[in-house]
């Protein structure tokens, strides 16, 4: 402990221009990012939920007499997928709830280069993420395709198609996620937003667009067999944010949802890249307009 | 220099405004919760909310019904439970994080270091509260249907073996679902890591197994507290599952009993922890 | 240079500044006082530019804190000491800060050897002690090395060995040209260390002036204490001598209106032995206390019931 200190400008000779530039700021975002737990365990966990999931979904279903291994690649991002969404909550919101944001906005009064640069950075983290979940997945398949005797290529038909929008699923649900969590700026209400538009939204609107019969519960009321023409709520279900970005981890050729446009996998990315900036806009006027407490 | 108060008068001694019997008894430690839970506005405004987004995807999916599809017309009443399950797990989550996340453990378990109480007190005052909510939204579905029922969908007749329990079912199934969140929030202490396991356990995790029938997918499927919505059936939807499943039939209670023991075992980790190790 | 002008703040109907001026210049410690819920909180994140003003302005050497072309630079910053996150270390932190201006990693183990927080380097904020977070939020406001500091209750939490070392700090940041803004509550402290102070009460100015000028407003101040055998006879001696004079218990009087040697006098014309006789002088507390009394925000009631 001592009282001395440097002598004023000292520190300020070292660089050239001293001010805060989008590279250093996208720098000290991805330091902050990297520097807490969550982003490891969220990515951990993730990973090893999409391999685990698809090698049990695989060998479960390499009884079929059709089976394909291909068909089963995506099956374990249906829960993978809440990681990276959890992810860019936690990290969006994070921000405001512990107050890191006083620090941070204090440093980049300018405010909007520090959101550019979290999503860069965020998006680089869930690239990360997405291609080893995604690699799990491939792995999680081999056994059951090995066992009956299918060889996997990933480089012919669909597949490559498929293997790109599953990791670009990953990562837009993580941008999602960070742009929920700037707007809102408590982990509550963005966690409780993003799941909703997620994973609820898109089930409600499927019950709605697709009643089978039966009366059966309505949690699994998505999964019934296809109803050929397009309904109000099916197409509400596919523009939803949960429905697009379930289209991002289909095969083209695989048709549409019951009761929904056929969008495709690429329809349903824009779709929801489109959600992404929808929330990232208020965010960034927000963020702009509004004192930080 | 010190001052000794004599150890007699300090136990007689009465502190001011204080009544007869001091200390924590389980209806002053269920007060205290109950004006916790009520105080914060975001509570009222969750409750409100959820019960607006229940009567209106009833009345959302009340549009798209025909009378052929073969749903009844207590299926149309409580259709909004899907969203429904979300706000009572989010109003669970945060009566059973609130204690740790923002620091007034430290002053709750102060005042009642036996600590169990207050667990106690969370579970009757979130019931109660998810208990109105669910009959307030209950009441605005069924509002908000008549016209539905009235024309496509098929109206409410209670005649239909087990109508009425199924009405009844939702608003069990709705404190079912609230106390899952209030246990999970009061055992891992985050709140979302409550959520997102709440979720996945009431709605991913089924969703997700629905998707691969089979003996395993199915028996695991019927052992998730999602198995709780079979509350809202009435006597021929659950027929319809019990016939469709591969997995155990688990009969008019089973749903229920599954989603109950869920509450219960998660409720007995969290007192577990809570008793016997640190407050954060 | 940090000057507040005509400053105003409303949250919705509440007004939490309410037309504000005044300046803290370089080479000076200029301390801001106020009662709880004054403004002080709301006008230091005005300053920094975490929240706009609803009219008025307020400038960090002649620029708007947002215009700032390297704000790490020209001002240093600590407003609550959780402006952390909790997840994360305190290296890391203040990496992360330096990384916005392009400063290396050797600055950043400066600034926590300087603040005796190398052995907590990698601890997580989270952790922390009050007094680790100070030292962790003042280390932040120095990185920078900047001209300018402003400091929100820096001393808050902190043990008497940190206290010490953040009132040397401040007295030498200021000797060395810069200008430091602080607030307190704790007035004997900021008594030694400040040389102006700013006190506000509901947003309002209720003096801006040095710390001498605003410890002689006291009452206390320039009046005489003088203990007697015969307090009766000498208070009337002093009232015909134009005196003023407050009887206190023990035979004590306290006298305005004449000096030590005026009332020494009196005393021997009257025949009164005097037992002790004193000049006092007031103090920075007491001048706090009545130029805020009409304003406090949150009043303590009396003790409850009144019995002990």
């Amino acid at each position: 402990m001592s009282a001395a200190t440097t002598t004023p400008g000292g520190a300020r000779a070292a660089t050239a221009h001293p001010g805060p530039t989008v590279g250093r700021v996208v720098a000290a975002e991805w330091t902050k990012l990297v520097s807490l737990r969550s982003p490891w365990w969220t990515a951990a966990v993730t990973v090893a939920v999409a391999g685990v999931l698809t090698y049990l979904s695989a060998e479960a279903s390499s009884g079929d007499p059709g089976f394909q291994p291909v068909d089963s690649l995506s099956t374990g991002l249906a829960l993978a997928h809440l990681g990276p969404l959890v992810l860019g909550v936690l990290v969006g919101a994070g921000e405001f709830r512990t107050g890191a944001s006083r620090t941070t906005f204090t440093l980049v009064p300018r405010r909007w280069p520090v959101l550019a640069a979290q999503v860069l950075v965020m998006a680089a983290f869930a690239l990360g993420t997405a291609v080893l979940a995604t690699a799990a997945s491939v792995l999680g398949i081999l056994p059951a395709a090995a066992s009956r005797g299918i060889a996997v290529d990933l480089t012919s038909g669909d597949t490559p198609g498929l293997v790109l929008g599953m990791v670009l699923f990953l990562v837009a649900l993580a941008l999602l996620g960070l742009a929920l969590g700037a707007l809102l700026r408590r982990t509550v209400p963005a966690l409780v937003t993003a799941l909703l538009v997620v994973l609820i939204l898109p089930v409600v609107l499927m019950t709605a667009g697709d009643p089978l019969a039966g009366g059966a519960d309505p949690a699994s009321a998505g999964l019934a067999e296809a109803v050929p023409s397009t309904t109000v709520a099916g197409t509400l279900a596919v523009l939803s944010p949960g429905g697009a970005a379930q289209l991002m981890t289909t095969s083209p050729s695989a048709g549409p949802m019951p009761g929904a446009p056929d969008l495709g996998p690429v329809g349903g990315g824009l779709v929801l890249a489109a959600w992404v900036l929808v929330v990232l806009v208020p965010a960034a006027v927000r963020l702009r307009t509004r004192d930080v407490r | 220099m010190t001052t000794v108060v004599p150890a007699a008068r300090a136990g007689r001694r009465r502190p001011h405004g204080a009544p007869a019997r001091t200390g924590p008894t389980l209806p002053r430690v269920l007060a205290a919760e109950w004006t916790k839970l009520t105080s914060v506005r975001s509570n009222v405004w969750l409750a409100l909310g959820t019960v607006v987004a229940v009567a209106g995807t009833a009345y959302g999916l009340g549009m798209f019904v025909r009378p052929d599809d073969g749903r009844s017309g207590s299926w149309v009443v409580t259709s909004g439970f899907v969203l429904a399950q979300l706000g009572f797990l989010v109003l669970g989550t945060v009566v059973g994080t609130s204690e740790h996340t923002t620091g007034t453990a430290r002053t709750t378990f102060a005042a009642v270091p036996r600590r169990l109480p207050v667990l106690g007190a969370q579970v009757l005052v979130t019931a109660a509260a998810a208990l109105v909510t669910a009959v307030v939204a209950l009441g605005a579905s069924y509002v908000a249907t008549a016209d539905a029922r009235a024309g496509g969908a098929p109206g409410l007749d209670l005649s239909v073996p087990g109508a009425s329990r199924a009405l009844l079912g939702f608003v069990v199934a709705c404190v079912g679902v609230a106390l899952l969140g209030l246990a999970l929030g009061a055992l891992l202490r985050r709140p979302a890591d409550a959520l997102v396991t709440g979720v996945v356990l009431v709605v991913v995790g089924d969703q997700l197994l629905a998707a691969n029938p089979g003996r395993v997918t199915d028996t695991v499927r019927a052992l998730l507290p999602s198995s709780g919505a079979r509350l809202l059936q009435d006597d021929a939807a659950l027929a319809a599952l019990d016939a469709a499943t591969r997995g155990p039939q688990l009969g008019t209670w089973g749903g229920g009993v599954v989603l109950a023991v869920w509450v219960l075992a998660v409720l007995g980790a969290a007192a577990y922890r809570l008793r016997w190790h640190d407050v954060g | 240079m940090i000057e507040v002008e005509a400053l105003t703040k409303r949250y919705g109907s509440t007004t939490a500044v309410d037309g504000l001026t005044f300046t803290a210049r370089p080479g000076t410690v200029t301390g801001f006082l106020g009662p709880n819920g004054a403004g002080k909180s709301t006008t230091m994140r005005v300053v920094v530019g975490l929240e706009r003003p609803t009219s008025g302005t307020a400038t960090v050497d002649g620029r708007r804190y947002a215009d700032l072309p390297a704000p790490l630079h020209a001002v240093g910053v600590m407003l609550d000491a959780r402006s952390v996150h909790p997840g994360r270390t305190a290296y890391k932190h203040l990496l992360a800060m330096a990384q916005t201006h392009g400063l290396g990693r050797a600055r950043v183990r400066e600034v926590l050897a300087q603040t005796g927080l190398e052995s907590a380097a990698h601890r997580r904020a989270g952790t922390f002690s009050l007094g680790m977070g100070q030292r962790l939020g003042i280390a932040g406001a120095l990185l920078g090395d900047p001209a300018t500091l402003v400091l929100d209750e820096p001393v808050n939490g902190l043990d008497p060995d940190g206290v010490l070392w953040v009132r040397r700090l401040v007295r030498e940041l200021a000797a060395e040209g810069r200008t430091v803004l602080l607030s307190s509550h704790l007035m004997h402290e900021l008594a030694l260390c400040a040389d102006r102070v700013v006190i506000i009460g509901r947003g309002r100015l209720l003096a801006d002036a040095s710390v001498q000028e605003v410890v002689d407003r006291s009452e206390r101040a320039g009046t005489v204490r003088v203990r007697t055998s015969e307090p009766e006879l000498l208070a009337r001696e002093l009232l015909a001598a134009g005196a003023q004079v407050t009887p206190q218990d023990g035979g004590v009087l306290h006298v305005r209106g004449a000096s030590v040697d005026g009332v020494g006098t009196a005393a021997r014309r009257c025949g009164a032995t005097v037992l002790e006789l004193g000049s006092e002088s007031g103090s920075l507390e007491e001048a706090y206390l009545q130029l805020t009394g009409g304003v406090v925000e949150y009043r303590t009631a009396g003790t409850p019931g009144g019995a002990r």
